[in-house]
């Protein structure tokens, strides 16, 4: 597999493994980086547009993906302590009629604060959260710098953030 | 709350974020940002669950907050570059001689099991190939697939459409893929369009369609997706035209409709049935159509019966 990605794997080992250690790995980095390894050789990519970030990407990625497993496990073993039922509501399952009552007023609340925020910043947010649109293309679009458009997302991702603190704990 | 870390999970969470270094730095410069960001990144994610699933809107007059104009951005620009990218990774993986195809007639489903534990239902009409030794990749060349993907982060699976690819998230999913248009909708977890190009995301009750007219992401009943599996199509405010489509595919009939029929939009669920004449005489009045056989085939057109004066839209 000469490929060009597991060329710039080889060259940049020693920068992922810190990336991986630095991320919080600790003496997990190696294995992670074999893990990266072997699904690299596995499977063929073909050219990638951007290899060195394609590859941090995917380092990211894992970590983010250890976390969300251990916290979910601590979860749901709290849920399970306090007698729960030890089952925690997955968000993908199908979800019953009064929760979705719930949702829904969740909703409108959400859409209350995005509308407060102002249009332009109600505009970046939607197309870099829900639409998973770039922030250089979202600046092009609106004709605003970049600074602009990350400055707004910070707004808007404070008050997102902060009322689905106030949700929860409600 | 911790602003440096809501600073990096706006940056990395960017498809273009290329500034990896000074990224390790400032997790280096602190072992606690490294959990900051993490438990930023958490509650990013876990936004997902009151974020309003409406189509994005474009600004308008700020003196008029209470009047919008719903129209679905387009992207045409970035569409031609994407496509060019795409098709260079395409052509890499596709000359290769694992590459297998998958026909169904119209009217005949399929399901494949691939190796990995991820399963893809062929509707009729359709047509796929795989890869024998990638059981990650397939492509969806023409018709209808449904896909319950097994997920991997760091081994997405991806499916090619023309020049489109779309990857997994942990995922159920449905595509169609005709001559004029691909529709895909999301019934659970998440895909993300074109991953190297525009990037975007759809979660669970997203759709996105991209024909003449561009691209655009809507909304979708998680239960709507892939309906065509328990025997039911389902739309909400669908064109009759891309109906009938689903519906000769389902049922192996040539189906036609007149300009004026496939203009109408439906919104509603018709339940298939194998025996055309039954299925047609219970449908058509469902969508305000008619049908009348024509040769081997059928020809939906609008119903016979105007009420009163009204105005013919």
């Amino acid at each position: 597999m000469a490929t060009g990605l597991s060329a710039i794997f080889m060259a940049n080992r020693a920068a992922l493994l810190r990336f991986l250690r630095a991320r919080g790995a600790g003496e997990d980095a190696e294995d992670l980086l074999q893990d990266m390894w072997m699904k690299l050789e596995a499977k063929d990519l073909g050219p990638v547009s951007d290899p060195l970030p394609y590859l941090y990407r995917m380092a990211n990625n894992l970590m983010l993906d250890r976390y969300r497993s251990a916290t979910r496990r601590e979860r749901r073993e709290q849920d399970w302590a306090e007698g729960a039922g030890g089952v925690m509501a997955d968000p993908t399952e199908d979800i019953a009629v009064d929760d979705r009552m719930v949702l829904n007023e969740q909703l409108d609340q959400a859409r209350a604060v995005l509308r407060d925020l102002g249009p332009r910043v109600e505009m970046v947010f939607r197309r870099f959260r829900i639409e998973g649109v770039g922030q250089r293309l979202i600046a092009d679009e609106l004709g605003v710098s970049l600074t602009t458009v990350e400055k707004d997302l910070q707004k808007a991702y404070r008050a997102m953030l902060t009322l689905k603190q106030t949700l929860d704990t409600e | 709350m911790n602003e440096e870390a809501l600073g990096w999970v706006v940056r990395t969470r960017d498809p273009d974020f290329a500034d990896w270094d000074g990224f390790t730095a400032w997790l280096e410069a602190d072992p606690a940002h490294a959990s900051a960001y993490d438990a930023m990144m958490l509650a990013d994610s876990e936004l997902d669950s009151i974020l309003p699933p409406e189509p994005v809107v474009m600004p308008v007059a700020a003196n008029d907050p209470g009047v919008r104009t719903r129209r679905p951005l387009r992207w045409i620009g970035g569409g031609a570059i994407a496509a060019a990218l795409v098709a260079t990774v395409s052509i890499a993986v596709l000359n290769r001689s694992d590459i297998y195809s998958v026909t169904t007639r119209p009217g005949e489903t399929r399901v494949i099991a691939l190796d990995d534990g991820t399963s893809v239902a062929l509707n009729g009409g359709t047509t796929m190939r795989f890869d024998r030794k990638d059981a990650r990749f397939a492509a969806l060349d023409t018709g209808e697939a449904a896909f319950t993907v097994r997920h991997d982060a760091a081994n997405p699976f991806r499916v090619t459409v023309g020049d489109t690819v779309f990857e997994d998230a942990g995922t159920i999913f449905n595509i169609v893929h005709t001559d004029a248009a691909t529709r895909i909708g999301v019934s659970e977890g998440k895909v993300i369009y074109n991953p190297q190009a525009e990037a975007i995301a759809l979660p669970a009750g997203r759709a996105l369609a991209e024909d003449a007219q561009g691209l655009r992401v809507m909304d979708i009943a998680p239960a709507a997706v892939a309906s065509w599996r328990q025997g039911r199509l389902v739309y909400a405010n669908a064109a009759v035209g891309d109906i009938s489509q689903d519906i000769g595919r389902s049922l192996g009939v040539t189906l036609t409709a007149t300009p004026g029929a496939r203009a109408m939009r439906f919104t509603g669920t018709i339940r298939l049935d194998r025996d055309p004449a039954l299925f047609f005489a219970q449908a058509a009045p469902l969508m305000g159509l008619t049908a009348v056989r024509r040769g081997d085939g059928w020809l939906l057109q609008e119903g016979p019966t105007k009420e009163g004066n009204g105005p013919q839209s």
